[in-house]
């Protein structure tokens, strides 16, 4: 008997579970969620392309403004945006793409590319760009904005949006301290000499106002400092370490570095080793007169009270250098309609979609840059106008730049950062080492 | 309970035992089994989640043994268990015993109100105490500089960054003792009448008797605490990332790194293996050390 | 004069305050924090009170983003993995704690184990699996693994199973109960601060789930509460005040059911009742 009622009480269960798969199918989540937006289900012969991004928030609107603007063009596709907020935007598409079902675009940040294009990931574009019923003019873009995006001398993505780094600096602190604002032309000793005139100390030794804020253990922005001392991170070939990440070249640059945290005094020690988690807020706050970084949290900064802003090109070392952050889209090698996908991405990065990315970000498009007026603006002028110095960033050298060196470089910084007696040159050439083992291990 | 035929009825009992578990059977055997099994499969291959992955034995185990950035995170994460576990053991039956005040004033709002940090996810929980610990605006030094203290530099310290974690997670002990308090709840309310009629005092009767009836809920969270101490993540990966210098590379961060961010998910397979085959034989151990101090009233053997 | 049963009731009112004041300061920074506007919320020294105080903040953070589609979502998956829970935990939890089998022991050892795997790494396999049942941008991959039971719930039920004295199933065997009606009308009853306890946790874990949605739901309109969440922080910069205002938003609903269900926990267990 107890047998017989388990039977009938699992085979309850089934039912249930059936009937809540039926519903959650076809009835609860029709009714939730499909009812409410019609335009989310296909309708009829429509092509629906998935595109997935890493923005999100008000960094959305810009993509939801562009698919509405193509959408209404080309009725016959759909544009299905896939947004994941933060971190875990990589481990989501790296699942779709082993699963075989990733969105047919998929947006990559720069460092990312040789290793998907490497490994396959994404189609080549040049024929696209050449094809006679959709062609893509390439010379349209401002320079610079390109290259990140190929591999092998194929373009395999298109620029979305981009940020050179660039020094903030608040007149409110430079008027106050009679200091003249950073001009083009200056170099590292020009920034050592200002951050000295603005750094304030009270007399119980305690520091009131900063030189500058400096984005702490960030390896990526670090290479700034390397392009400008005339250093290289790796060689060409994109096969060896030693003898470029422990040159005198890198060895100046870091210490240089530090000498600005603990020599000089100049910056205040990180509150976390998080370049963007905001907890080094000294600037923002009109405790520090600048700051080193990208062009992200300038629309935040443009309405602080504690600031008046005015954004620097960045100081020349032994030479006159600049780093490009750059993200872009491509078309997935398992897309199965890609020519659908080339038409909406050609619109999406072409001069069409820059005129709704200027709002929000750089334009990557030169033509808009004129004509909005931003080029000749005396704040975004600045950030475009650094496109002009651009030096390649180590990961155009090798795919497995991340892997290797990117952690044995941070480790170096994270070092000198917290002691102040780090020997540099030793801490280097350890870093050399151990990135050298680890790309001898990766690579086939 | 006499049954004529005693064979018959433990088969019987068997196959009851069978039908009724047999939902959890089924998730086992589709949802489980299988993604546990080939993650055992990619354990012995090199894959980029991109290309197919390429067979290379036993390897990425080898490789293990080499790799300074695995031991560290094995001290990382064996460092913080010693330190997470008998806290939220201790702690939250302390909480508990709070929560269980039956009769003081607004304890249903006392009780909401240690519940509710253990409510908020993960990454707004763990940036409020990223402010906490800000070295020079945060609240923790503020306080301590009223003491005449000056406080660590916290998360941007490696000396300090694991304590601070593990303050953190202490923010979370309403839910360890939220089991408590149902464990405390579920002690027959006529043991104690009985116990206080033999003359018992608050103490003895907290030792000789809620104590022991609470075993069973003391291993439950002594289990659970250890599997989900050795899978720390959230914590580190928002407030640190490992850092500084390899302080709070906790080995699930390590493992989600490997995977996810330099494409190796063949060796981080591996690392989840060797931390299987850890977790497992560290519960073994409980388990089995449960015969000697868990008491339970209605056990079948 | 104090009588020392007086003064030993304030110590204890002094001691509950103290320690709830603890576990309230983040929560109350969290909260000035969501009245501010951005570039004040790292200011140094910290200011406590938002002046003025930024209500709009809540309006914003809930309004750029459909907060009430991923609401009803986040409702319907959780209730679901409620009732699901409930039914299959208890079922399996009983026949872990009562009933003899060959392997049984064994069983449960590697019902432990399955939650020793990190889930990084058994993830891509597992959205393979879903992938192929079509079940992608469904609810389902996210319910029915709950009617097929939880080893975290069916662990904590089996616990509280073993620790009823097993004369009040005899009794009621006596009278001629079968497995079924005994374990509903006996033992139910008898674990229901450990079941609100299962009640609790799953909506809270389901609540707050963030890993599992963002792989299986890729459609917007799908989307839950913690994937919207995700939406204040991009790779470069975060909208800190918005977070603030929609995590503590979106808290209350638990905060509500955790405040009612403690009638439950507050049930406790009278012997004599269920005999009687």
């Amino acid at each position: 008997m107890t047998k017989q009622t388990v039977l009938i009480l699992w085979a309850a269960l089934c039912g249930l579970l059936l009937s809540g798969c039926v519903a959650t199918e076809g009835g609860l989540v029709q009714t939730v969620v499909v009812t409410a937006t019609p335009t989310a289900q296909p309708e009829g012969a429509k092509i629906v392309l998935r595109v997935g991004t890493g923005d999100s928030g008000e960094g959305l609107s810009p993509h939801l403004r562009i698919i509405e603007q193509f959408e209404a063009e080309n009725p016959d596709i759909q544009v299905q945006l896939e947004p994941v907020g933060s971190g875990d935007y990589y481990a989501r598409i790296l699942t779709q793409i082993a699963a075989g079902d990733p969105p047919d675009l998929l947006q990559i940040g720069d460092d990312a590319v040789p290793m998907f294009v490497d490994k396959g990931a994404f189609l080549p574009l040049d024929d696209f760009i050449a094809s006679e019923q959709y062609p893509l003019d390439t010379s349209i873009y401002l320079p610079g904005v390109m290259a990140p995006g190929q591999w092998n001398d194929a373009q395999y993505l298109l620029p979305k949006d981009f940020s050179p780094l660039a020094i903030y600096y608040n007149k409110k602190l430079f008027d106050a301290a009679g200091v003249a604002y950073p001009q083009e032309g200056w170099r590292w000793e020009d920034l050592l000499a200002t951050a000295q005139q603005l750094t304030r100390t009270s007399a119980d030794g305690t520091v009131e106002q900063w030189g500058i804020q400096l984005p702490g253990p960030w390896t990526t922005g670090f290479e700034y400092w390397v392009a400008a001392a005339g250093g290289q991170l790796i060689d060409a070939e994109g096969t060896t370490f030693a003898g470029y990440l422990d040159s005198p070249e890198v060895q100046r640059a870091v210490q240089f570095y530090a000498d600005l945290y603990h020599k000089y005094g100049v910056a205040p020690l990180p509150a976390d080793m998080n370049a963007f988690g905001g907890g080094n807020s000294e600037f923002d706050n009109g405790k520090a007169a600048m700051r080193l970084f990208g062009r992200w949290p300038q629309a935040g900064m443009l309405q602080n009270p504690n600031l008046e802003l005015g954004v620097a090109p960045l100081p020349a070392g032994a030479e006159r250098a600049g780093v490009l952050f750059w993200g872009g889209f491509g078309i997935s090698a398992l897309s199965e309609q890609p020519e659908a996908a080339w038409r909406f991405l050609r619109y999406y990065v072409g001069a069409q979609g820059a005129e709704v990315w200027k709002d929000w970000a750089l334009p990557s498009v030169a033509s808009v840059a004129e004509s909005s007026g931003l080029a000749a603006d005396p704040i975004e002028g600045v950030w475009l106008a650094e496109l002009n110095h651009l030096a390649d960033r180590a990961y155009v050298f090798t795919p497995f730049w991340g892997q290797t060196a990117d952690p044995a470089l941070r480790r170096v910084l994270e070092s000198v950062i917290l002691d102040p007696t780090a020997d540099v040159a030793a801490l280097l050439a350890t870093a050399a080492q151990d990135a050298q083992t680890a790309l001898d291990d990766l690579r086939p | 309970m006499q049954h004529p035929h005693p064979g018959r009825a433990r088969r019987r009992e068997a196959v009851t035992f069978y039908l009724l578990i047999s939902p959890w059977l089924v998730g086992l055997l589709t949802f489980t089994l299988i993604p546990i099994a080939v993650s055992l499969g990619i354990s012995f291959t090199r894959w980029d989640m991109l290309s197919p992955p390429e067979l290379v034995g036993l390897r990425n185990y080898a490789r293990l043994l080499d790799d300074r950035l695995f031991w560290q995170s094995l001290t990382v994460t064996a460092r913080y268990t010693l330190m997470y576990v008998p806290t939220e053991l201790v702690g939250g039956l302390l909480l508990a015993l709070l929560m269980n005040q039956v009769d003081a004033r607004g304890i249903r709002l006392l009780r909401t109100l240690y519940y509710m940090p253990s409510v908020l996810s993960g990454v707004a929980f763990v940036v409020v105490w990223m402010w906490l610990f800000h070295p020079e605006a945060g609240l923790i030094n503020a306080g301590l500089a009223q003491l005449g203290v000056q406080g660590p530099r916290w998360l941007a310290d490696p000396h300090t960054a694991l304590t601070a974690l593990w303050m953190m997670s202490l923010w979370g002990l309403g839910r360890t003792a939220v089991i408590y308090l149902a464990g405390l709840r579920g002690i027959p309310r006529e043991l104690y009448e009985a116990a206080a009629m033999d003359g018992a005092g608050a103490w003895r009767s907290f030792v000789g008797l809620t104590l022991p009836l609470l075993t069973p809920t003391i291993f439950f969270n002594l289990v659970l605490s250890v599997i989900a101490t050795f899978q720390t993540f959230t914590s580190a990966f928002v407030a640190t990332n490992g850092g500084p210098l390899d302080a709070t590379l906790f080995l699930v961060l390590y493992l989600y790194r490997k995977a996810f961010q330099e494409f190796q998910m063949g060796y981080a397979s591996a690392l989840a293996w060797v931390l299987f085959a850890l977790i497992l034989a560290f519960t073994l151990l409980v388990v089995r050390s449960g015969r000697w101090w868990v008491y339970y009233e209605g056990e079948t053997p | 004069m104090i009588s020392s049963a007086r003064l030993r009731r304030w110590l204890l009112l002094a001691l509950l305050w103290g320690v709830a004041l603890l576990f309230l300061v983040p929560l109350l920074w969290m909260l000035s924090s969501s009245l501010k506007p951005t570039w004040q919320i790292f200011e140094t020294p910290p200011r406590w009170l938002p002046n003025p105080p930024r209500w709009e903040n809540y309006s914003e953070a809930l309004t750029t983003l459909p907060f009430g589609r991923y609401l009803s979502n986040t409702t319907v998956i959780t209730l679901l993995t409620i009732v699901g829970h409930l039914l299959s935990c208890t079922l399996v939890a009983y026949a872990f704690a009562r009933l003899r089998a060959p392997g049984r022991d064994t069983l449960f050892v590697v019902m432990l184990a399955t939650l020793m795997l990190p889930y990084p790494v058994t993830m891509t396999p597992l959205y393979v699996i879903f992938h192929r049942l079509g079940w992608i941008n469904t609810f389902l991959p996210l319910t029915v693994p709950a009617f097929l039971g939880s080893p975290f719930y069916i662990f904590l039920l089996r616990q509280f199973f073993l620790t009823i004295p097993r004369d009040f199933e005899d009794a009621a065997r006596i009278d001629g109960a079968n497995t079924l009606q005994i374990l509903a009308w006996v033992l139910v009853p008898m674990v229901a601060p450990a079941l609100a306890t299962v009640t609790l946790f799953t909506f809270q874990a389901s609540w707050n789930d963030f890993l599992a949605p963002l792989i299986y739901l890729q459609r917007p309109d799908l989307y839950t509460v913690t994937l919207g969440l995700q939406f204040f922080r991009s790779t470069y910069t975060t909208n800190w005040a918005y977070l603030m205002a929609a995590s503590l938003t979106t808290m209350l609903p638990v905060i509500a059911v955790f405040f009612a269900a403690q009638r439950y926990f507050l049930a406790g267990i009278s012997l004599a009742g269920i005999k009687g």
